[in-house]
């Protein structure tokens, strides 16, 4: 069996409009990361990885298997898709255990699975509850739970880190580590380049729907140093929180927010910022959310691929 | 492989019943199935208060024809010589009244009430001091007449718009629900054959339909029958055919869930709106009468109306069209009937799988 997920010259076109072109991929195990701007193409190269949406031309093979094959793919392959959408009336436990069921598994066998994932994203208090229900971060917790339920060779993760707080967020990384770790595929999508490339063996950049640039981490991100990077954070004391980061020299930026919850701020460190959200969180402040902004990507892609792809 | 394929279908229907059974939205189906539970009831509770329905014999004394009640009932009657010609009353009632006479005096009168029991009527007589002034004629509803009744409301509100529409809420929301509530992809991403999720949310559909509706047949035949008494219902299920009838009513049912099941489903797969799918197979079905001998067999329809067990009696009067629609000019055997849906339902089944197998998610154009 082979060990790569490749993509052999795959189109994909809805109607007139292009998905994704003629790419050609060869993804070796390890976590690769899919960034690019809304639109460019990353959501339809992971539906096509899945089977579920039909390349218009060409051929996706994953670990040698097809979608063709549901019952050998979905065994190896876990997704946890972008839909924020869960079927009614279920909690948090039912919707991954009905899912592990589908695959002929015993209930036993099922449960255990389910406690184990339900345990790895940290939801096991709130199991039996709706899922309707969740907050943002907890839905998307319990997504990722049951796309890891019946441990995937491969697993792929269309905007993971949406939506999680810091500590969960570097949990999620570890998570995402553990199975690369351990020889897996971990395929995960950003419009954020600086979100993803700190865990990235590989980055796969697309712009609109073609590959402008692959590889390894290192040389990509040598490239982006400078660039400074927005970030708005939503909390409780904005006035706190704004006193403390001036305190930091890589912090270049911060302004207020029009509604007085939150600050945007501007860094040219990154790596450093995130640091620093860590321990304001472990210090006792309240951070409803830590998200960075869509223009700053542009930004990045303004200088890799020049302003005119960047518009688009 | 068989085995697994049963045990992925099963995981599918314990999904999908919960959804099916209790969805706030699939409200309406029960109050559709209910709807002819409740026009029976009714009519049950009205016949039974004003005895409009045919009597038990052993509660009612003899039961007169019409003929006899025509004879033997003349003006100006005493009450031995009402007694002499129709024998004893099944029910009577005396009571004093105050009433005037022509020079406007006061006078007592003994009014007494006669009920007699005919096969086609109920007729009470009212006595004024032992001599017959006046007569109210009913006419009553015979079990044999309210087996048309029941046969016209069963094919053409229960069959042709209950069922029908209830089967639409249920079976079109199979697929096309989970593409609206964006929910559809997990089960595209389970290791599971498409072609045996859709035979799991097929028959997970086709339960809670056949459950639905039977139960409302069911519930009909009861309420129906309800009007009538213990004997005459007893020798109508155990001399007559009635058994015979209510396990057709019953079969008919399941078969029109099983037929309309199958449409339902593959238009949840091809077609976006449920009111335009709605209107196609609709218009199909009615248009059934018209069609040519090979198009008819391709509607759910025509089987059944050579299933179900009485045929709706055509009024001479009747528009040619509703006449065409009402009967049945191409009748087939039970078997061939019972052959023919469930054959139906299979190449739709199979036809939808292919589509299935070819389902693409996207959901921001649904």
């Amino acid at each position: 069996m082979s060990d790569q997920i490749v993509f052999d010259n795959v189109s994909k076109f809805y109607g007139d409009v292009l998905g994704v072109n003629r790419v050609n991929l060869s993804i070796p195990p390890g976590i690769t990361s899919l960034v690019g701007p809304n639109g460019s193409g990353k959501t339809t190269l992971m539906n096509l990885l899945t089977g579920l949406i039909r390349p218009t031309r060409g051929s996706v093979s994953v670990l040698g298997l097809t979608p063709e094959q549901p019952e050998k793919f979905f065994a190896l392959v876990g997704y946890c898709a972008q839909f924020d959408a869960f079927p009614k009336g279920l909690t948090g436990y039912e919707f991954v255990n009905s899912y592990l069921r589908l695959s002929g598994r015993d209930a036993a066998e099922c449960d255990e699975l389910a406690w184990r994932a339900i345990d790895r994203v940290g939801l096991r208090e709130a199991a039996n509850r709706k899922a309707a229900g969740y907050s943002k971060g907890m839905r998307q917790r319990i997504r990722l739970a049951q796309s890891i339920a019946h441990n995937p060779r491969v697993l792929i993760l269309d905007e993971p880190l949406n939506g999680l707080d810091p500590l969960v967020r570097a949990e999620t990384i570890a998570l995402f580590r553990s199975f690369a770790s351990g020889g897996c595929h971990v395929i995960l999508s950003s419009h954020v380049l600086h979100e993803v490339d700190i865990i990235s063996d590989q980055v796969i950049l697309m712009s609109g729907g073609y590959i402008v640039a692959e590889g390894n981490i290192q040389g990509v991100r040598s490239e982006i140093q400078g660039q400074p990077m927005q970030i708005v954070v939503r909390c409780d004391h904005p006035n706190t929180l704004a006193s403390r980061f001036f305190e930091e020299d890589h912090i270049v930026e911060v302004r207020m927010h029009a509604d007085k919850k939150g600050l945007l701020i501007k860094t040219s460190d990154p790596d450093r910022f995130f640091n620093l959200m860590n321990h304001v969180a472990l210090n006792g402040h309240k951070l409803e959310s830590v998200a960075p902004v869509d223009d700053d990507v542009n930004s990045v892609y303004e200088y890799l691929i020049g302003s005119e792809e960047a518009a688009k | 492989m068989k085995s697994l394929w049963w045990t992925q279908i099963l995981a599918v229907m314990r999904l999908e019943i919960k959804k099916t059974f209790f969805a706030r939205r699939g409200l309406w189906i029960y109050l559709l199935a209910l709807a002819p539970v409740a026009l029976f009831t009714i009519q049950a509770v009205v016949t039974r208060s004003f005895h409009l329905t045919q009597p038990e014999p052993s509660s009612t004394g003899r039961l007169l024809t019409g003929e006899q009640l025509d004879s033997s009932i003349h003006d100006k009657m005493t009450r031995d010589e009402i007694i002499a010609a129709l024998g004893e009353p099944a029910k009577s009632r005396t009571r004093r009244v105050r009433k005037f006479d022509d020079d406007g005096k006061e006078i007592r009168v003994q009014e007494e009430t006669l009920q007699y029991y005919g096969t086609d009527r109920s007729v009470t007589l009212i006595l004024a001091d032992g001599v017959l002034v006046g007569q109210i004629s009913n006419a009553r509803l015979s079990l044999g007449q309210n087996t048309y009744v029941f046969a016209g409301v069963f094919q053409f509100f229960f069959i042709r718009l209950a069922v029908f529409f209830g089967c639409l809420g249920i079976f079109m929301n199979l697929f096309r629900g989970e593409m609206l509530d964006k929910s559809l992809h997990y089960y595209l991403l389970s290791p599971i054959r498409r072609e045996v999720l859709l035979a799991g949310k097929y028959l997970a559909g086709l339960l809670a339909a056949t459950v639905i509706f039977t139960t409302s047949t069911a519930l009909q035949l009861i309420a129906n029958l309800s009007s009538f008494s213990g004997a005459i219902v007893s020798r109508y299920l155990y001399q007559e055919n009635g058994l015979s009838h209510i396990f057709a009513y019953l079969g008919v049912t399941a078969l029109a869930c099983v037929g309309y099941g199958s449409v339902f489903l593959a238009a949840g797969l091809l077609i976006r709106n449920p009111i335009i799918a709605a209107a196609i197979v609709l218009i199909w079905e009615d248009v059934n009468p018209l069609l040519p001998a090979l198009l008819k067999k391709f509607s759910v329809i025509y089987y059944l109306k050579s299933l179900c067990p009485v045929q709706v009696p055509v009024d001479p009067g009747m528009p040619q069209l509703l006449r065409l629609l009402i009967s049945n000019g191409d009748p087939i055997s039970a078997y061939l009937a019972v052959f023919g849906v469930l054959a139906l339902a299979a190449f739709v089944l199979w036809a939808s799988s292919l589509k299935v197998r070819t389902l693409e998610i996207n959901y921001t154009t649904e």
